[in-house]
């Protein structure tokens, strides 16, 4: 598979371990990213399937396209629901050989995936059981002997089918609010593993890539959760963090860099890898170190509680917003207040709030759903860009789809767009 | 004139790997490219770009750049910035200043972050 856009497809069987790689003939018809995950949803939906894909630009030098997905059934609402690979995820996913996975069915022993260079295995996870995420990734990395492999997984909350638990990307967690993790703990699908070592070919190569780096060159490069959530509180949440900064990170192919690596295990300004082996967290989620803050957290602390979280494999956001309430200190007390988070859809969120599921996941005032984001995740979903890029202003859509036809021969506009997903 | 790399400015985007691949194939992957990032001890956030020459490879690690002759980087360990998880930058091409595709130097003009820059 060397193109951006879908031609085969991968059908995972779980009951019976077997892959098969199978034409998508109605590809052209349902529309790039999410708009094929959906329609392959729907194929499949006899079989509880669960969708790994990716957008239509992801893994290319487009800004934020980093975007790849994980489509399924949310058991907190019994509905498709989408959840976000960000990170190297999504990038290294496609560029391992697949734009798109379907998984179907359950295992009836732990197994996890692995998928490289246009080859799918289904390998036995027996030996993974009751890990958490971070020992999960640490041990695959170590089984193949590659550093960089991309592991998607889930904690004992994803292997308990608990309400709350999210997939995590490698240690940091991820945007999983649907429970997605909890799916994959029904499955018996520990992890999907990924390196991404193909090559991707546009329709037009010159001018693709002429069009992406003018529209890199005009997008801000900004760091911190400000850039991509002013005015949701991600300015107060930047000064906050700052004394634990180390550094800011990127997804694959952005130009902002809003992920902000804490250290509160050596000092931040440590640069040299011989300190402590696990130092701190890769802080994801604006939404979650928001929650925190706004409780009355110290940063440390929702430091050691995001790692937490992540380590069990608990959703970010719904964790921190429970924990919110409470505001502690103890590292000890931490780790047993995230043991004890309940995580259904109505703890955590104040009598009177407004909850809201749509396809991307619950919503609370302030950071309430509007037109505006859902048009932003329908868009970046198909295109593979990410979504909080677009809303803040960091690349529009007008211009991204002028990319389309150089990139892979598609035409789509604005209202194309929303079509898709009627 | 070579690239160099401001190691602290760079966020990990991974956009000079690709444009440099670009340059190359005509195509994207994390696979052609003369600079890479070294994103190998993730838990520590340690990270670095390495560029390699006809010469030697320029190691921008973040407690300080330093430029090691080809050949030397295999007996270092991991801690050093280089180790095995650079060794596959070591058997592809060395940088041409994107001289052969007519270019001005693409992982340059494409770092959003001004990470990288020419000496
Ligand atoms: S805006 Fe933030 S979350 Fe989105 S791709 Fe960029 S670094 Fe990742
Ligand atoms: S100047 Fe060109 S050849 Fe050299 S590392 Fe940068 S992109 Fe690659
Ligand atoms: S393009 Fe710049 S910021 Fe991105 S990885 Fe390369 S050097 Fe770092």
């Amino acid at each position: 598979m060397d193109a951006m856009y879908y031609g085969d497809v991968l059908l995972v069987d779980l009951s019976t371990g077997k892959t098969e790689q199978v034409p998508f003939d109605e590809a052209d018809e349902a529309g790039p990213g999410l708009a094929a995950g959906l329609a392959l949803y729907e194929k499949y939906s006899g079989d509880d399937p669960l969708v790994f894909g990716s957008g239509l630009f992801t893994g290319t030098p487009v800004p934020g396209a980093c975007l790849g997905f994980v489509l399924g059934k949310s058991p907190l609402t019994g509905e498709a629901a989408v959840s976000p690979l960000s990170m190297y995820a999504g990038a290294e996913m496609k560029l391992s050989g697949f734009s798109a996975v379907v998984v179907r069915g359950s295992s009836a022993k732990p197994v996890y995936l692995w998928l490289h260079d246009g080859v799918a295995d289904v390998l036995d996870a027996s030996g993974l059981k009751g890990m958490d995420t971070w020992q999960t990734t640490d041990a695959i990395r170590k089984e193949m002997g590659e550093s960089l492999i991309q592991v998607i997984s889930i904690g004992p909350a994803g292997e308990a089918t608990r309400d709350l638990a999210a997939y995590s990307i490698n240690y940091w967690g991820s945007g999983d609010s649907s429970a997605l993790g909890s799916v994959m703990g029904a499955k018996n699908l520990k992890a999907v593993a990924l390196r991404g070592l193909g090559m991707l070919d546009a329709e037009e190569p010159g001018e693709f890539y002429e069009k992406a780096l003018e529209l890199m060159s005009a997008a801000p490069a900004e760091r911190g959760f400000k850039a991509v959530c002013s005015g949701l509180g991600g300015d107060d949440v930047d000064a906050w963090l700052e004394p634990l900064v180390h550094r800011y990170r990127s997804c694959f192919a952005c130009p902002t860099a809003c992920s902000t690596f804490v250290k509160y295990n050596e000092a931040p300004d440590v640069m040299s890898p011989d300190g402590v082996e696990e130092p701190g967290m890769l802080v994801i989620s604006a939404a979650a170190a928001f929650w925190l803050w706004q409780g009355g957290w110290g940063a440390e602390a929702a430091g050691r509680a995001m790692e937490s979280m992540a380590r069990e494999g608990i959703d970010l956001v719904r964790g921190a917003r429970e924990l919110s309430a409470s505001p502690l200190s103890d590292p000890g007390e931490i780790a047993s207040a995230v043991g004890g988070l309940e995580g259904t859809m109505e703890a955590g969120w104040p009598a009177g709030e407004q909850v809201s599921y749509d396809a991307f996941g619950p919503w609370v005032p302030p950071l309430a759903a509007s037109e505006k984001w859902l048009a932003a995740n329908r868009a970046g979903y198909v295109l593979g860009v990410c979504p909080a890029l677009l809303l803040a202003g960091g690349v529009d859509v007008d211009s991204l789809l002028g990319l389309c036809g150089p990139a892979a021969g598609v035409e789509l506009d604005a209202s194309g767009i929303e079509s898709l997903f009627t | 004139m070579r690239v160099k790399v401001k190691p602290l400015e760079c966020t990990g985007c991974a956009l000079c790997e690709l444009a440099c691949g670009y340059h190359w194939d005509e195509a994207f992957s994390l696979i052609s490219s003369s600079i890479m990032l070294y994103r190998a001890e993730e838990k520590k956030d340690y990270m670095g770009v390495i560029v390699k020459t006809e010469e030697d490879l320029f190691l921008g690690k973040p407690e300080g750049p330093e430029a090691v002759k080809l050949g030397e980087l295999q007996q270092r360990g991991a801690g050093s910035g280089g180790g095995a998880s650079a060794k596959p930058i070591l058997i592809r091409e060395a940088c041409d200043l994107c001289e052969s595709a007519g270019l001005e130097p693409q992982c340059v003009a494409i770092c959003p972050q001004n990470a990288l820059y020419l000496e």
